[in-house]
């Protein structure tokens, strides 16, 4: 791009998008952790937490009360978090925000790398295309459809994806690749 | 020259951006304090089985709600865990409530006795925000201040805990669980006391 390639930036600008990578990979690691403990990672985990509450009683729809003997193993003994309508707009949108401008400074920094054409805008994509399957999917999953949950899933790894493509390639370029001199 | 100067322009104004999305993507993690299990269990001592019932307000109930208690309940149906005694008699309905507020969810545990009346109520979730400004109440155990009163009680801040002189924020949360168990309390008189009186 403007004749510039990674490989060929100022030092400067090479640390800057090495810590920029580094930052962000650090960040996903803890967006992991954080899914894995409070939801889990599974599309039944994110089924579980998403999708509204079915009753557990078969109540029918018009029904006004319905009752039924419980075991009580069938009641969570683990920590569950619920993921209600409010919370789920509130996180659309700063996830939808956040991870949009983290898609666009990767997608930034990778738009200077040698890879072909082609191959720079599909990888480019993924992390714009994994943030909007991940909040679409928890949309169409509390809304929809339960087994929605799976485009949460597909749309992490999606983003995840793409950032280890990114990060990979262009720390290759950055600091490996030798530049042909004309 | 003038490339380099644009790009590098490009680069600091879109991590400018960046850095303030990131500060507007802040979403505090939940935190949860005891799983319904464990709620259901520590509340129905002395139950030998368990049961739920799941009710749904009729339109006039949920107005009654809006009208008299400036509460519009916006759930489908609610549910309670019953605990019974060997003679099928009710020892305790457990009922879970929650609030989405602007810092995130607080939900409670309420246990209600055969008449109404509440016998315990416990914090179960909050989030990673709320947490400081209600531990200290939680670690005095405030929701002991609500017990045996019901739906027609006053659930305002009890005098110990406006003693407490607390900044506003604890207090704001106090009485948001404060409502959280008034409204158990009304949804137990109005679903299961009053509309068939069989419990």
């Amino acid at each position: 791009m403007f004749g510039w390639t990674l490989s060929r930036l100022p030092l400067s600008a090479k640390v800057f998008c090495t810590l920029v990578f580094a930052g962000i990979g650090l960040g996903c690691l803890a967006a992991f952790t954080q899914a894995a403990t409070a939801i889990g990672l599974s599309a039944s985990d994110v089924a579980a937490s998403l999708a509204p509450e079915m009753p557990m009683t078969h109540m029918g729809h018009g029904q006004m009360s319905a009752e039924k003997e419980l075991d009580i193993g069938q009641l969570s003994s683990a920590a569950k978090v619920w993921i209600r309508t409010p919370l789920l707009i509130q996180t659309s949108h700063t996830h939808l925000f956040g991870q949009t401008l983290i898609a666009g400074l990767l997608g930034l920094i990778f738009l200077f790398s040698s890879v072909g054409e082609w191959k720079k805008a599909v990888i480019l994509a993924l992390p714009f295309v994994g943030t909007m399957l991940d909040i679409g999917g928890m949309w169409l999953t509390r809304f929809a459809w339960p087994s929605f949950a799976v485009l949460v899933t597909i749309g992490g790894s999606t983003f995840a994806l793409g950032y280890c493509l990114i990060a990979v390639i262009s720390l290759y370029e950055l600091w490996l690749k030798q530049e042909a001199h004309p | 020259m003038k490339q380099r100067r644009i790009i590098i322009a490009l680069i600091q104004a879109f991590w400018l951006v960046v850095g303030g999305g990131v500060a507007l993507a802040h979403v505090t993690p939940p935190v949860v304090l005891i799983s319904d299990r464990d709620a259901v269990l520590a509340m129905t001592a002395g139950a030998k089985k368990f049961f739920v019932r799941e009710v749904r307000l009729t339109p006039n109930e949920r107005e009654a709600l809006r009208q008299q208690r400036g509460w519009q309940p916006d759930e489908d149906f609610y549910r309670f865990y019953l605990g019974r005694d060997d003679a099928g008699k009710l020892v305790t309905a457990v009922m879970f409530l929650t609030e989405v507020t602007i810092h995130g969810p607080v939900r409670v545990a309420v246990g209600l006795g055969p008449d109404g009346k509440v016998k315990d109520a416990k914090v179960v979730e909050l989030s990673e925000e709320t947490f400081p400004w209600l531990k200290p109440l939680i670690d005095l155990d405030f929701t002991r201040d609500y017990v045996a009163r019901d739906s027609r009680a006053s659930f305002g801040l009890s005098q110990r805990v406006e003693q407490m002189h607390l900044e506003s924020m604890p207090l704001f949360y106090a009485q948001i669980v404060a409502s959280l168990i008034q409204r158990a309390a009304l949804l137990f008189d109005l679903t299961l006391l009053k509309r068939d009186g069989k419990i």
